[in-house]
């Protein structure tokens, strides 16, 4: 006896967890097409983006060190949050050279009222003195965001969210995040 | 009370296993945080690598009564299958091979090879969409030495058949294991170059994405090509079924290989090359692996230098390694090359009097206006990204083994069906026509690896190697003086944090550090002219290396392991 209500209430639990997440990914507040940039060159973890949103069925594009210019005929854009010195040095960027051109884009994102979701699809290996300040900085404009669980452990993306009211979503693996894009997309 | 009976039973199987189990040499476990110094300890044998089940493998071939060349090419298969994106069958390598009873250390040269229709200026033509060419495309494949030189160290050097050597990659491939936050993150970093060679459908994304942390990788596909070549011998690879398949995906994507350039290949066996620091001799892998060439010169610059006085990582040290790095790289520029082709100065660049000379032109308040190559008359000498293994047997035979595919996951290029990638070694080429090591018909590219066995009185007391391109040198010599000057046991000496500097037409170029060198000693180098690169606290770029450190006055062998990859040490 004891046994089954055990059950039911991790069950009711369980339901209700569900349930809140799916609360917690808006209906409809982003529009295709969209533009998908990485903001730390972490040039994989924007390829990730692109792959998840096309097998979400959406019409998006990736530009790795996309400007305000890549934002024509753009309904919203992708903020793929992670640097890699790696890709900086591909790139031919410094960090202060890659913060400036997010931060233009980001301006002119605003000024076109292009909406923005953050992703960190790069995980608790994707974290480090660079990525943090790219999260700190870029994060507060996004609408809405979608990280890998593992890069939050220390909780800096959900302090950040509560604090703007920005709905985060915490996937286990990037494939998860293919359900919460339709969601954001979903008409 | 039924409960109470079988948990007692529990509790004595479990001690009872415990017993069987071979003792360890050391009771303490690794620590959690894997960036805490921990020295892996053996008696008999001991095996460092890059991945745990490859360190395993190495340990298992040794306790089977496999001696250390055994037990390096079954990791080295090994590692094949577990850390693929490092190095595998596709690519080639460096090992330094040291035999107790004879007292004979030789070297195995399997370095790749341009293919025949190699040209000086294959790349500089491609203009801006070089990097493409050198790095991605069909001609950054340089002709694969890594079978025919592990089937050549093993035939002449192993007692065991190339069946066994690579019976634990194929069981590796075949049952898979959970990938690593490394792994990960390196198959993320390198997605878009999968995507574009490999294809969603690889083996080395997982259903087209790359695998996250405890992920299960398995390469069914590798498995099936290593029984091949255990059933059939290497000549399957070179000769056989396999090289059609070789040379049609590197001229699907616009390469020059021919199956004439794979039947061709030969493993070379060369006398190491010889330097001498603070009363040790350190033999390592000559030109083309220019490692321990530069190695050798770095340590004899700071062989008259005050460092143990200066201090570990004190501005001072780091300042005078870097000028004397940013010389080397000088050097380097200039006239390393395939001394199967060109004349290397060797005894001129390793002379102690011209280490004097470069200590000269280092000014202890600055940095240099511009960094020189060595001059010196023109007789020359007649010809005298990767994974590092190390083993040491019961009977005193060592190992130090380099082996890459270049960059991670090479050239991303799979052969059909065949699950092993295709090195971008060709990259390793210069760009200038005029180089000495500029692409030419059947040469191979310089190398920056530099495995290592160091001596005293005669007798061996570490090996050591690491890969890392350009960072290569630079961090073994940093090693090598924690351990010599400052006194460090082995990890700590691995672990410590590393910086590097380089020179290009003689202009100096950023000081990279690992940030966790304190702040005011980077506001004194600032202050001195360096411009600071901050990479990440343990950054892959310093490289990842392995070591053993041969303690026979006290019977022990000691491991060494870097956590900048996923190095671990296995002993008994």
């Amino acid at each position: 006896m004891k046994h089954t209500h055990s059950v039911l209430l991790i069950t009711l639990l369980g339901l209700l967890a569900i349930s809140f997440a799916a609360a917690q990914t808006p209906q409809a507040a982003f529009e295709q097409p969209l533009l998908v940039t990485s903001a730390g060159q972490s040039s994989g973890d924007a390829q990730i983006a692109l792959q998840l949103a096309k097998r979400a069925g959406l019409a998006a594009t990736l530009s790795k060190s996309g400007t305000g210019k890549d934002l024509e005929n753009q309904k919203t854009l992708v903020l793929v949050l992670g640097a890699s010195m790696k890709g900086l040095g591909a790139a031919g960027l410094d960090s202060n050279k890659e913060k400036e051109r997010v931060r233009e884009l980001v301006a002119e994102a605003k000024k076109k009222a292009i909406p923005i979701l953050a992703m960190h699809l790069g995980g608790g290996a994707r974290r480090g003195e660079l990525t943090d300040e790219i999260i700190n900085e870029f994060l507060p404009s996004a609408k809405a965001a979608i990280i890998l669980k593992s890069a939050n452990a220390d909780g800096i993306f959900s302090k950040l969210c509560q604090s703007k009211a920005i709905p985060l979503v915490e996937v286990e693996k990037s494939l998860d995040a293919v359900e919460p894009l339709k969601k954001f997309f979903a008409k | 009370m039924k409960r109470a009976a079988v948990l007692g039973l529990v509790i004595a199987v479990a001690l009872f296993a415990a017993s069987c189990r071979p003792q360890k040499a050391e009771v303490a476990a690794p620590p959690a945080d894997r960036h805490v110094p921990y020295n892996y300890a053996g008696t008999q044998g001991m095996v460092v690598a890059a991945h745990p089940l490859a360190a395993q493998a190495g340990l298992d071939m040794l306790k089977s009564g496999g001696n250390a060349v055994d037990a390096a090419v079954a990791t080295a298969f090994a590692l094949n299958a577990a850390e693929p994106f490092a190095s595998g069958i596709g690519g080639g390598g460096f090992m330094v091979i040291h035999l107790a009873a004879s007292k004979k250390t030789t070297v195995v040269n399997f370095r790749e090879k341009a293919p025949a229709a190699a040209a000086p200026a294959m790349f500089r033509d491609k203009g801006e969409a070089q990097a493409e060419w050198r790095q991605e495309r069909g001609t950054a494949v340089g002709v694969p030495g890594m079978l025919a030189g592990w089937a050549y160290a093993l035939g002449k050097y192993g007692t065991k058949s190339l069946a066994q050597a690579a019976a634990r990659a194929i069981e590796i491939a075949e049952t898979g294991f959970p990938v690593s936050a490394t792994f990960s993150q390196i198959n993320k970093d390198e997605y878009e170059k999968l995507l574009k060679n490999a294809g969603e459908a690889t083996s080395y994304l997982n259903g087209g994405i790359p695998y996250e942390p405890g992920d299960v990788f398995k390469n069914p596909e590798l498995a099936a090509t290593l029984k091949r070549i255990v059933r059939d011998g290497i000549d399957v690879f070179y000769k056989g079924d396999i090289a059609p398949k070789i040379v049609a995906a590197v001229r699907a994507k616009d390469g020059i290989m021919t199956l004439e350039d794979l039947s061709a290949y030969r493993p070379v066996e060369v006398d190491p090359l010889q330097g001498t620091y603070k009363g040790y001799t350190i033999f390592a892998a000559p030109p083309p692996a220019v490692g321990g060439l530069h190695i050798f010169q770095l340590l004899n610059v700071a062989e008259r230098w005050p460092v143990k006085d200066w201090g570990h990582n004190s501005p001072a040290y780091i300042h005078h390694m870097s000028e004397a790095m940013r010389f080397i790289f000088a050097d380097k520029e200039h006239y390393d090359g395939d001394p199967d082709f060109v004349g290397l100065p060797l005894s001129r660049l390793l002379a102690k009097e011209y280490a004097g000379l470069v200590r000269d032109k280092i000014r202890a308040d600055r940095t240099a206006a511009a960094y020189g190559f060595g001059v010196f008359d023109p007789v020359r000498d007649k010809k005298e990204n990767t994974t590092h293994v190390g083993v040491v047997d019961k009977d005193g035979n060592i190992v130090a083994l380099t082996q890459s595919i270049n960059d991670f996951f090479g050239t991303g290029i799979v052969p059909e069906g065949t699950g092993f990638l295709l090195n971008d070694h060709m990259a390793d080429f210069a760009t200038d026509p005029a180089s000495p090591n500029a692409p030419r018909p059947n040469r191979r590219p310089v190398s920056n690896m530099g495995p290592l066995i160091m001596f005293k009185d005669g007798r061996p007391v570490l090996t050591l190697g690491s890969p890392g391109g350009t960072r290569i040198f630079p961090s073994l010599a940093q090693i090598l003086i924690n351990i010599i000057d400052f006194g460090m046991p082995l990890d700590a000496a691995i672990e410590a944090p590393r910086f590097f500097s380089y020179s290009v037409n003689g202009k100096v170029r950023d000081l990279s550090v690992e940030p966790r060198i304190p702040e005011p000693t980077l506001a004194a180098l600032k202050a001195l002219g360096h411009t600071i690169a901050l990479k990440e606290p343990y950054d892959k770029y310093f490289g990842g290396a392995q070591g053993i450190m041969i303690l026979r006055d006290k019977n022990k062998l000691i491991g060494g392991a870097d956590s900048r990859r996923d190095g671990v040490g296995a002993g008994y």
